[in-house]
């Protein structure tokens, strides 16, 4: 613990490495029309002038990387209780960040910084949406050191009066900090990887060859000749062969792509216990690291389908409270592949106990009826309509209507079975999802504000609906019993009213 | 630690947020509604005039039927929601929350306790001015979605009740 942050401070040396990356990167991003000219008349340029020119360009990236590196200095002013950053190489710019405003410090590694050897540092403050402090290449005893310094305020001000912590309680935390307490192992995120995001890398795929198909075809436009051959080519025999061995490639393809991206995003996947807090790195290329506080966890979702369940794993997602919108679907953490125990565990530790499900709640069968209208009826009305009037053609695909009808008619089916509320006195708990079954997990004192909503002929059946707003999204739950539902609403409402729980 | 007792609540004692009586907006604030309905069915009738004028070739008879039946239909359609949309609107403060109806064919009840009020803005608008009125903001940090926005209120009204909603959020901290 001996640096002295407290005089202004450069980035590792090597660092002017990451700058040069960086500042290339940023230049070939503004610069590309240009290059791609260039590559295209590379026959016609002077080729002189070219490494003339590429010389000069790489120079004066070299130049201006060292001059950011000169002008990036970082220092802990322990008087004010700041940590100052200077940079800018023409417009200086001088960042001072409250210690006490820091919500969070993570320690990244791009691929660059990897092969150099270097990490960043980023500060993370509440108010604004965008990280304010970075530094781009610093070494990793220097970046835990300073990580330590950054968040020491903070546990100053939690720590006062528990003081004196017994020499085993203190063991048992350096244990905690050395031993990740759950680590998920390569097999659990190739299951993961097998049973997971199917949606997803369908669609990609399915766009991927619609737009190779397109070009083939214009391309066969423009020759008849080959349409005709490719044509006789084809037997009758063959197409329902080719189908089938084009829908199973396309699952082989569909897993592997998903492994694959498993694998990159989550592989060595770390949770560390630290003060309460947890403490995740994951990453294959990328290596990323945060935190997550147990007060600032607004929902939690632990998610798993059929397969996952035969497999014993599951998912955890878990949503921070974010100060904007757009910064929504950035702060979601995710736990792919944990077990059962390792579940509970990390539940435990944000909720102190295990959440368990109460009352339960269904929605009206009206919901399957609404939702069945929405997704089966107005697209059928509408290729009708359009079959009808407009294009006659279009009857052509009919055989396509039973497939839908039943595809999406027990996805809805199992979305309404699904579709739960439990509560319970410390927890709310929704269910839903057609294969992929979720709970959303929320504690009442989390809750923002609360919307009620009834259609006026929902009146005399006594249905409505909720939404329960929290600073980490929303939880709906549509048509269910109204009255219990405003009994509810009227329970948290004085729950939240009466104590001064901390939501953040 | 003497004084601390844990008595089970009865849920059917409770406060009632459905049986509050909601203060319906100010009445003169159905002009600024009627008002701003007229400059959206004004638009709606000059821009097919301005093209027909500019490029008088793309109407034909059929069109002008077409269009003389349909904007007149839509703007009633508008002005008679608009018209339930202000007298189904309402608000309500209790001793520690806020609440806000609304809604056409469903009702909407808003609630927010007032120790999650994030800050309260006054918004008066072109309209709203000259008739003395203002809108009142409410943000919480539940996003966009929970916000309350209580229009047509008294200018002198407004003011009161922000201070009184800064004054409960204070006292929060």
């Amino acid at each position: 613990m001996g640096v002295d942050f407290s005089q202004p401070q450069r980035q590792s040396v090597i660092g002017i490495l990451v700058m040069f990356f960086y500042t290339l990167q940023q230049y070939s991003r503004a610069l590309w029309p240009m290059i791609v000219i260039w590559i295209f008349k590379f026959d016609e340029i002077n080729k002189l002038y070219l490494f003339l020119g590429m010389i000069a360009v790489f120079v004066s990236i070299g130049v201006v990387s060292y001059l950011k590196y000169l002008n990036f200095t970082f220092f802990l002013d322990s008087e004010n209780e700041e940590f100052i950053i200077t940079d800018g190489v023409f417009n200086k710019t001088k960042t001072a960040i409250q210690l006490r405003k820091i919500q969070q410090v993570n320690i990244n590694q791009s691929f660059i910084q990897k092969l150099i050897g270097v990490y960043e540092l980023d500060v993370d403050t509440a108010g604004s949406n965008k990280k304010e402090g970075a530094i781009k290449a610093i070494s990793h005893e220097l970046a835990l050191e300073l990580k330590f310094r950054l968040l020491e305020n903070e546990e100053k001000k939690s720590t006062i009066g528990i003081e004196e912590t017994s020499l085993e309680e203190t063991e048992q935390k350096l244990f905690e900090a050395a031993h990740p307490f759950i680590k998920i192992p390569f097999l659990s995120l190739l299951k993961v990887g097998i049973t997971s995001n199917y949606g997803r890398s369908i669609a990609l795929l399915v766009i991927f060859f619609s737009t190779i198909y397109e070009n083939f075809q214009n391309f066969g436009d423009a020759n008849n000749v080959y349409k005709e051959k490719v044509g006789s080519y084809i037997d009758k025999n063959l197409v329902l062969q080719t189908i089938l061995i084009s829908i199973a490639l396309l699952f082989g393809i569909v897993l592997v792509v998903n492994i694959i991206r498993t694998v990159f995003k989550y592989y060595d996947y770390k949770i560390t216990r630290q003060k309460g807090s947890l403490l995740l790195s994951f990453g294959l290329l990328n290596t990323k690291s945060t935190i997550i506080k147990p007060e600032k966890v607004q929902i939690t979702t632990v998610t798993r389908n059929y397969f996952q369940k035969k497999m014993g794993i599951l998912e955890l997602k878990i949503k921070q409270a974010t100060s904007g919108e757009k910064e929504e679907r950035k702060s979601v953490i995710e736990i792919p592949g944990c077990s059962e125990t390792e579940r509970d565990s990390i539940l435990k530790l944000l909720f102190h106990k295990i959440p368990e499900k109460g009352l339960m709640l269904q929605p009206n069968f009206r919901k399957l009826v609404f939702s069945v209208f929405l997704s089966l009826g107005l697209p059928l009305l509408g290729f009708m309509a359009i079959g009808n009037w407009l294009e006659p053609l279009f009857f052509e695909y009919s055989y396509v209507v039973p497939i839908y009808v039943v595809f999406i008619g027990l996805i809805q089916y199992f979305k309404f079975i699904n579709n739960r509320l439990f509560i319970n006195e410390n927890f709310i708990i929704k269910q839903s999802g057609a294969w992929d079954v979720s709970n959303d997990i929320i504690e009442p004192s989390k809750i923002q504000a609360i919307t009620t909503s009834q259609l006026f002929w929902h009146k005399r059946l006594n249905i409505g609906s909720i939404t329960l707003h929290t600073a980490g999204g929303n939880i709906a739950f549509q048509l269910g019993n109204y009255s219990i539902l405003k009994q509810q609403v009227n329970l948290w409402l004085y729950e939240i009213e009466t104590s001064d729980s901390n939501w953040m | 630690m003497e004084n601390f007792t844990n008595e089970i609540i009865d849920i059917n004692q409770l406060p009632k947020f459905e049986e509050v009586t909601f203060t319906n907006l100010h009445p003169k604030y159905i002009r600024v509604v009627l008002i701003n309905v007229a400059i959206i069915i004004g638009i709606l009738i000059l821009v097919p005039v301005l093209i027909s004028v500019f490029k008088p070739e793309l109407f034909s008879g059929r069109v002008w039927l077409v269009l003389g039946a349909f904007i007149p239909i839509i703007s009633l359609l508008i002005i008679v929601f608009s018209y339930i949309g202000f007298q189904k609107k309402g608000f309500a403060f209790r001793k520690h929350d806020v609440l806000f109806r609304h809604g056409i064919i469903a009702v909407n009840t808003v609630v927010i306790p007032y120790n999650r009020v994030q800050h309260v803005a006054l918004h008066e608008g072109l309209v709203s001015r000259f008739f003395g009125l203002a809108k009142i903001e409410i943000f919480t940090a539940g996003g966009s979605s929970s916000d309350i926005e209580i229009p047509g209120i008294e200018k002198e009204q407004a003011e009161n009740i922000k201070h009184l909603l800064m004054g409960k959020i204070q006292k929060q901290l």
